[in-house]
């Protein structure tokens, strides 16, 4: 992971060169450039150097876990499973009211708004003409009606690559994964889109890492 | 400039005639006097056709800015009603008729509505105008038939409600019209009361001049004026500045000049959005575009003939004949237009009858546009003039697109006014002056979509949504919890509420205090955070530290300089309502931080662009975290201090947020978010006295308001693949399983999951083939005592 502790330096620096600045995004890119399952499951940490750490270990609480045995009573009725949130989903489902439910079909391109596909298309169209800005327009349109479709980001993430605004290109990228979750098509070809991305930005290392991400759907 | 030629050579021309029958001294000086006299007119002319130029051709009318709504996008499948539709179409001025017959007319059934839009050019594309017929059902749209084409379309934008201007420090408002788009009779009715002559006249018509007089003479005293309309029209361009005899004097000269060098409809054009028609405010309304709007809400287009007739009516004293002011008066001078038009053929008896039995049908309000925003408008204002300068967005006529949607704009007032003067009564004396805040953003796309800046939600003022930094109180603690979450601790980790002293820098002791003034000892993370115990929030801020706090504060977006100061972790703290709401956007947004945008594009008059806002984030949390910090402000509304919305919201809806109360009681916050609406509430006083009540007596219930109309969409989170549930003792913390009593489930980052289980004997006991097997949670630790 040295890699990822050169991330860590890197953003730590980057917070305090950033802090003088008033762009909002000025301060600290933090995003998950390391490689590999493990460490999407690391929190984000951005620890300026120099700073004291005190580690924890992950799961104990601020005691020292205690070895006695405690006891508990058995329930006469058994509880209902939480409906806070459903156990365990194998594929997470859109809310039942969002007009852009994600198929589960594996095709990417299945959107099932006709609204949201005549605006894809459209802007599709206008990308290919070279009319970039006009493309950007109609997919932030489409982002509104439809947030919760990734190709929709997938689309504005490559308008923005287009444009030379690689930071952009791939934070929408990283939003459209983060709304892909589960439809493994459309999380290969975001990751496929941010392996180019940082390829064009001379992120070689990064393109690796997410060339490796898109193989694993 | 070839005209201008023509004429100088004319009068030129005239001085050999003269010169030939010339003898001797006398008719020398006449001479020249005579060529003093053509010098002193060419100096006049060439003064007058300058002056008349740069009123007709120069910047001719300082425009405002024009500042529009989002557009109401419509297509099968969208949340929206029958009645959403109605309000909205009832804010654009369309008429509700039984049967459709033009653009801005609208007819209603149960579950179909048949609209004609009035069709809008945006600046990416040209939404036509058509006949739509929608047919509605669960709540959506289920259809939309384009009934001309015969085809049914995907996605339809309404026009945008015009919100707002940006206004010249003259004061002037207008809304230019082409002539070609003036509605029928408008030009004929004009003519007909103003200037008979005026296609036949150069400019001045002596003839008129004459008959007012004769009129005049024989009334004794003034009734009739024998101005042109291009009189008129110079008249009214120097209206505002000083009218002086000089003016005066050149009206004459002016009106033959601007008759000889330009059409007869290009004056009557400018005369049309020139005329001064009413008053709004310290606001002159000029043109009969604005006036249109000003005194029937509807674009000048769709104007019918009685209405059409008052408008001329009041050319000749908008103040005299004010229709709302003085009806009757207005009434009289209207009908004698009609009859004068049927008198002169251009309508029939039967059209003259039809229009007099109409009722004036003037609406009631003189503000110019149908709803009210100046919080937002404040908000759109302070961006532009970043980029623009004054003087620009006030006079060049700049079309600004806004995402400002106009039903939750009317959601969000109603919801502070409400709530407040329902506090106001019930609290009396001690709740003081109340005043309150409000903002609300779409948290998946970081547009602000509604602004309230005080109870007042009409009137501009102190816009507290932008203004007012208040501490935040308890609305720290989720950057607090998901600090340590980020550090290693799960939802089960187990926090200490116990007392607590620290001694400030300034060498007091600062002890904090929990709401209900208890130590409830030993509690879960979760719970902690759910039932906002300060105690324990101390305890685990300073566990972690205040500059992990702080790290992530600036990473959810404040910007503001936070003071490392422990009382930071009870919320010391101060901020806007706005600033709350962009930390509060990037815990909604799945840890991606968005900056709050009101502004989408900004373009000329003629629609080019000149900038736009686009859509733009960074990841700053990973998902796993913010999965977690999320779970545990759903349980604020679940179980904790907000509970109480749930008595009014749906179930389903899930949604997290967080109470927030200030010491002393000063301030009472909520911020929360659905699926797709956001809403941040601050009420409080402006002179800082505490309240007498919590935030559950006050933000909360206007947040819950709020939600109860909007009708937001659920919130879900998706479980990233990393996270895993588990079954955990409530007082322990440790692994437990569904038959024992005390335990509840919990997510976890995989690998974070306490080892440790509490025993209620469901090692050794086998569940019943009734009771579900819990194969997930534990079930390999299970196995390994059996």
């Amino acid at each position: 992971m040295n890699s990822g502790k050169l991330g860590v330096a890197l953003a730590g620096g980057l917070l305090l060169t950033g802090c003088a600045t008033s762009n909002p995004f000025s301060n600290i890119p933090v995003e998950d450039r390391s490689s590999g399952a493990a460490a999407v499951q690391q929190p984000v940490q951005t620890e300026p150097s120099g700073v004291v750490v005190t580690p924890m270990d992950p799961g104990l609480g601020v005691r020292p876990l205690e070895v006695e045995p405690i006891v508990r009573a058995q329930r006469e009725i058994l509880p209902p499973a939480d409906e806070v949130w459903q156990p365990s989903p194998v594929t997470p489902t859109a809310p039942a009211s969002s007009p852009s439910a994600p198929s589960p079909a594996e095709s990417p391109a299945s959107v099932d708004n006709a609204a949201v596909v005549a605006l894809l298309d459209t802007a599709k169209q206008e990308t290919a003409q070279g009319d970039l800005r006009a493309a950007q327009t109609r997919l932030e349109r489409a982002q509104r009606i439809a947030p919760r479709e990734p190709e929709v980001y997938y689309q504005l993430a490559d308008v923005k690559r287009q444009l030379g605004q690689f930071m952009d290109a791939e934070q929408v990228a990283l939003r459209g994964i983060d709304v892909a979750s589960g439809q493994n098509a459309s999380l290969r070809r975001l990751w496929a889109l941010i392996s180019q991305i940082r390829t064009e930005a001379g992120d070689l290392a990064g393109a690796d890492d997410a060339r490796q991400q898109a193989s694993r759907y | 400039m070839p005209k201008k030629r023509v004429q100088k050579s004319q009068s030129r021309r005239r001085q050999p005639q003269k010169r030939r029958s010339i003898t001797g001294y006398l008719l020398g000086l006449l001479l020249k006097l005579g060529l003093l006299f053509v010098v002193f007119c060419a100096v006049l002319l060439i003064y007058v056709d300058g002056q008349v130029r740069e009123k007709f051709e120069g910047k001719r009318w300082e425009l405002p800015a024009k500042v529009y709504a989002r557009p109401l996008e419509m297509y099968a499948g969208q949340g929206l009603s029958p009645e959403q539709l109605r309000q909205e179409l009832g804010l654009l001025g369309y008429r509700t008729v039984s049967a459709v017959t033009g653009p801005g007319s609208v007819e209603f059934a149960s579950a179909r509505v048949r609209v004609m839009t009035r069709g809008f050019a945006f600046p990416d594309e040209v939404e036509p105008s058509r006949r739509l017929l929608i047919e509605f059902g669960n709540g959506r749209i289920q259809r939309i038939h384009d009934e001309l084409q015969q085809q049914d379309v995907a996605l339809v934008r309404l026009e945008p409600a015009l919100i707002g201007g940006i206004y010249p420090r003259s004061n002037e408002d207008r809304d230019l019209i082409r002539l070609q788009d003036a509605p029928p009779y408008l030009k004929d009715a004009l003519l007909v009361v103003e200037d008979r002559e005026f296609y036949q006249h150069h400019g001045v018509s002596p003839k008129g001049m004459l008959r007012a007089a004769v009129v005049n003479a024989r009334a004794g005293r003034f009734v009739q004026g024998g101005s042109t309309l291009t009189q008129q029209l110079i008249k009214n361009f120097y209206l505002t500045s000083d009218r002086t005899l000089s003016r005066k004097l050149l009206e004459l000269p002016m009106a033959l000049a601007m008759d000889f060098r330009y059409d007869k409809d290009e004056i009557l054009e400018a005369y049309l959005n020139e005329v001064y028609l009413g008053q709004s405010g310290i606001r002159a309304v000029h043109g009969f575009g604005l006036a249109s709007q000003f005194y029937f809400g509807r674009p000048a287009s769709e104007l019918e003939l009685h209405q059409v007739a008052l408008l001329v009516a009041l050319v000749k004293g908008p103040s005299f004949y004010d229709p709302r002011r003085n009806p009757e008066r207005a009434q009289a001078r209207r009908d004698l237009v009609i009859n004068l038009l049927a008198e002169h053929g251009y309508i029939s008896a039967a059209e003259r009858d039809a229009a007099v039995a109409e009722p004036l049908g003037v609406r009631q309000s003189r503000r110019m546009h149908t709803g009210s925003y100046p919080a937002y408008l404040d908000l759109v204002k302070r961006q532009l003039l970043k980029e623009y300068r004054d003087e620009d967005l006030s006079t060049e006529g700049l079309l600004i697109y806004t995402s400002l949607d106009p039903l939750a704009q009317s959601h969000a007032d109603a919801s502070i006014s409400d709530v407040l003067n329902e506090l106001q009564s019930r609290h009396g004396e001690r709740a003081g002056e109340l005043q309150g805040a409000m903002v609300v953003t779409d948290p998946r796309t970081g547009e602000v979509l509604a602004l309230v800046g005080g109870k007042e939600t009409q009137f501009e003022g102190f816009n507290r949504a932008l203004d007012a930094r208040r501490a935040v109180g308890s609305l720290i603690k989720p950057a607090i919890f998901l600090a340590a979450i980020e550090q290693g601790y799960t939802l089960a980790s187990i926090v200490r509420d116990e007392p607590v002293e620290l001694r400030l820098p300034n060498g007091d002791i600062w002890s904090p205090q929990n709401f209900d003034r208890q130590s409830h000892g030993d509690v879960l993370l979760i719970t902690a955070l759910a039932r906002s115990f300060n105690q324990s929030s101390v305890n685990l801020g300073l566990e972690i530290g205040l500059s992990k706090v702080i790290d992530v504060l600036r990473r959810l977006g404040v910007e503001r300089n936070i003071q490392a100061l422990p009382s930071l972790m009870l919320g010391a703290q101060e901020m806007t309502p706005l600033e709350i709401a962009e930390v509060y956007q990037t815990l909604a947004a799945d840890g991606f931080r968005m900056p709050l945008r009101s502004i989408r594009m900004v373009t000329t008059a003629e629609g080019e662009e000149l900038s736009r806002y686009p859509f733009q984030l960074r990841q700053q949390v990973a998902a796993e975290p913010i999965y977690l910090i999320r779970h545990a402000m759903q349980e604020v509304g679940r179980s904790g201090t907000a509970r109480s919305a749930y008595q009014q919201l749906p179930s389903e809806l899930n949604f997290a947020g967080k109470t927030g109360t200030s010491n002393d009681q000063r301030d009472s916050w909520f911020a929360g978010f659905t699926g797709n609406r956001l809403a941040v509430v601050w009420v409080g006083r402006d002179d800082n006295r505490p309240l007498p009540f919590a935030s559950t007596g006050g933000a909360l219930p206007v947040w819950t308001a709020f939600m109860r109309q909007e009708k937001p969409e659920p919130l879900v989170s998706r479980r990233p693949a990393s996270i895993t549930t588990q079954w955990i003792d409530e007082r322990s913390g440790r692994l437990s399983d569904p038959i024992c009593e005390g335990s509840r489930q919990l997510p976890f980052i995989q690998g974070t999951e306490p080892v440790a289980s509490v025993d209620c004997g469901q090692f050794s006991v086998r569940p019943g083939p009734s009771a579900p097997e819990e194969t997930e949670s534990g079930g390999w630790f299970r196995n390994l005592f059996r």
